[in-house]
C-alpha cells in the first residue's frame, strides 16, 4: 500500500459520521483509484497503528478507536471531564446494575429467550428488557423454534460501541465456575470501578456548585 | 437495638450470594437451614415495600424450604447409585448467576472507562444523505423492524372522527305554545309524557325552561306525582 493512503484513511474516518469499516474504506479507495490498487484489511490496520502512533508522539487529544467492527475518532480520557461538560451525552445516566447484569447474560449467550435469562438471573426481567431494547443496546433476532416459538434477543453494534469493544469475541471470558471461588482479583475490579464513580460524582459536584453560582 | 440495614439486591440469587459471602459460607456444602432462616427475614421485610419484587423472593424461600426438607429425608438416588445432594440444582444456579454478576462488574468498569471518550460524529445537523444501494437497502433492519413499523403505522392511521351538528330552531315560545295545548286538552300531563317524544336534548331542555316560565307567570301548576321521578303539570288558576 502507497503512503498517501495513511491519509486517505485518516480522512475517511475523520470525515465519517459514525463507525466505518475497512471494507467501506477499501470500497471508496477503489472505487476512486480503481480496482488494481492493493489495499487490505490488514494494511487499514497497521495504518491505523501508523496514525495512532503519530497522535501519541504528538500529544494530540484525540486517537481511532476500534469498535463495532470498525473504526471511530474519540477524544482521549484525559480530556473527558472538558468534553463532557459541553456534551449532552456524557452526562446521560450510567445503567443500573441490573440492566448491565441482564446485558452480559444477552452477551455472552445470544441469541437468548427471555425465560433463560430468568431463570438464571431468578427474577422477573420484563422491564430490563424493555429499557434495553429502548436503548437499542439489544435487539429481537428472531424467534426459537421451541414450543410458543419466543423472541430471541441479541446485542447490536450499539452495544459494543456503548463498552468500547471491536467485536463480541472482544468481551472479558466469564471464569469457569471453579475459578469462581477465588475472588481476590475482583476485589482491585471493584475498587476501580469505585474510583470510576468516585471521579463522575465529583464532576457532578463540580457541576452543581457551578449552577449554583450562576443562580 | 436491632437495626437493619437494607441494601439493595437484583434478586433472590444475588441475596443467597451475599449470605454467603458475608459469612464465607462454602458454596458447596451452603447450611441449608441457616440461610434459610436469614432468607425468610429479609423475605418478610420487603414483603411490605414491595410486593411486586417479593414474589421472585417467596418462590425462592419456598425452594429453600423445599431443599431443607429434603435433606431430612433419606437421599435419591440417582442411576449411578450416587446419593443426589439436594442442593445440588441450587448450587449450579448460583455459580451460574455468579459468573454473570462477575461479568457485569467488568462490564461496568468498561462502561464507566467508555463515558470517559467522546467519540467524533457527534453531531446531527449534516445527516449524511447516501443514495440507496441495493445492498444497502435492508442494512440493519430485520423483519421485526418492518413488521414493528407496519404494526405503529397501522395503528397510527385512526380515522378522525367527524361530527355532524344539526342546528335546530326551537323556542322557548314554542313549546309555551305546546305545552299549554297539551294542558288544554288533557287536564293532567306527565312530565315525562311531555317530553317522551323528543329526541335531542336541546329540545327537551327548552321544553323545561318553558315550563318554569309557565309556572313563574301562573299558566300552569306542579304537583308531585305518584310515578318516580316524575311531576304533574296541571292548568293553573290565571
Amino acid at each position: 500500500m502507497e503512503k498517501i493512503y495513511n491519509s486517505v484513511i485518516e480522512a475517511l474516518i475523520f470525515s465519517s459520521d459514525d463507525v466505518i469499516s475497512a471494507n467501506e474504506m477499501i470500497k471508496a479507495i477503489k472505487v476512486i483509484d480503481g480496482e488494481e490498487v492493493q489495499v487490505s484489511a490488514g494494511e487499514i490496520e497497521e495504518a491505523i497503528d501508523f496514525l495512532n502512533k503519530n497522535y501519541e508522539e504528538q500529544n494530540l487529544s484525540f486517537r481511532i478507536l476500534r469498535i463495532a467492527n470498525g473504526y471511530l475518532f474519540a477524544t482521549t480520557k484525559d480530556y473527558s471531564k472538558y468534553v463532557g461538560y459541553l456534551s449532552s451525552e456524557k452526562s446521560k445516566r450510567r445503567l443500573s446494575q441490573a440492566a448491565v447484569e441482564t446485558l452480559s447474560i444477552i452477551a455472552y449467550k445470544q441469541p437468548i429467550t427471555k425465560p433463560v435469562i430468568e431463570s438464571i438471573r431468578g427474577v422477573n426481567s420484563d422491564y430490563i428488557l424493555n429499557t434495553l431494547l429502548e436503548k437499542n443496546l439489544v435487539t429481537i433476532s428472531g424467534r426459537a423454534e421451541s414450543v410458543g416459538r419466543p423472541l430471541l434477543y441479541s446485542t447490536t453494534e450499539e452495544f459494543l460501541k456503548y463498552f468500547g469493544l471491536n467485536k463480541l469475541s472482544d468481551l472479558p471470558k466469564p471464569r469457569e465456575i471453579e475459578e469462581i471461588m477465588n475472588d481476590e482479583d475482583f476485589i482491585e475490579q471493584k475498587r476501580k470501578i469505585m474510583m470510576n464513580t468516585l471521579e463522575d460524582s465529583m464532576e457532578n459536584e463540580i457541576r452543581t456548585d457551578e449552577n449554583a453560582d450562576q443562580t | 437495638m436491632y437495626k437493619i440495614k437494607l441494601e439493595h439486591f437484583e434478586g433472590p440469587l444475588d441475596l443467597l450470594l451475599f449470605f454467603i459471602k458475608r459469612d464465607e459460607l462454602n458454596i458447596y456444602d451452603i447450611p441449608i437451614s441457616k440461610i434459610t432462616k436469614e432468607f425468610l427475614e429479609y423475605v418478610n421485610l420487603i414483603k411490605m415495600l414491595d410486593l411486586e419484587v417479593a414474589g421472585d423472593f417467596i418462590l425462592m424461600a419456598s425452594t429453600l424450604m423445599h431443599i431443607k426438607v429434603r435433606m431430612l429425608l433419606p437421599r435419591e438416588v440417582d442411576e449411578k447409585g450416587e446419593e443426589i445432594d439436594p442442593r445440588a440444582e441450587l448450587v449450579k444456579a448460583l455459580l451460574e448467576y455468579k459468573r454473570y454478576k462477575e461479568v457485569s462488574d467488568d462490564l461496568a468498569y468498561m462502561e464507566s472507562n467508555q463515558r470517559k471518550l467522546s467519540f467524533r460524529g457527534n453531531f446531527s445537523a449534516d445527516e449524511k444523505v447516501a443514495v440507496p444501494e441495493y445492498d444497502t437497502l435492508l442494512k440493519n433492519v430485520t423483519v421485526y423492524d418492518l413488521a414493528k413499523a407496519f404494526k405503529h403505522v397501522l395503528e397510527g392511521v385512526k380515522e378522525e372522527p367527524v361530527h355532524q351538528i344539526q342546528r335546530l330552531n326551537i323556542t322557548i315560545d314554542e313549546q309555551i305554545e305546546y305545552i299549554i295545548n297539551l294542558i288544554e286538552t288533557h287536564d293532567e300531563v306527565h312530565f315525562l309524557t311531555l317530553v317522551e317524544n323528543m329526541k335531542e336534548k336541546i329540545r327537551i331542555i327548552v321544553t323545561f325552561i318553558a315550563l318554569l316560565e309557565l309556572v313563574k307567570i301562573g299558566r300552569i301548576k306542579l304537583k308531585e306525582s305518584k310515578r318516580f321521578n316524575d311531576f304533574l303539570l296541571l292548568k293553573g288558576d290565571n
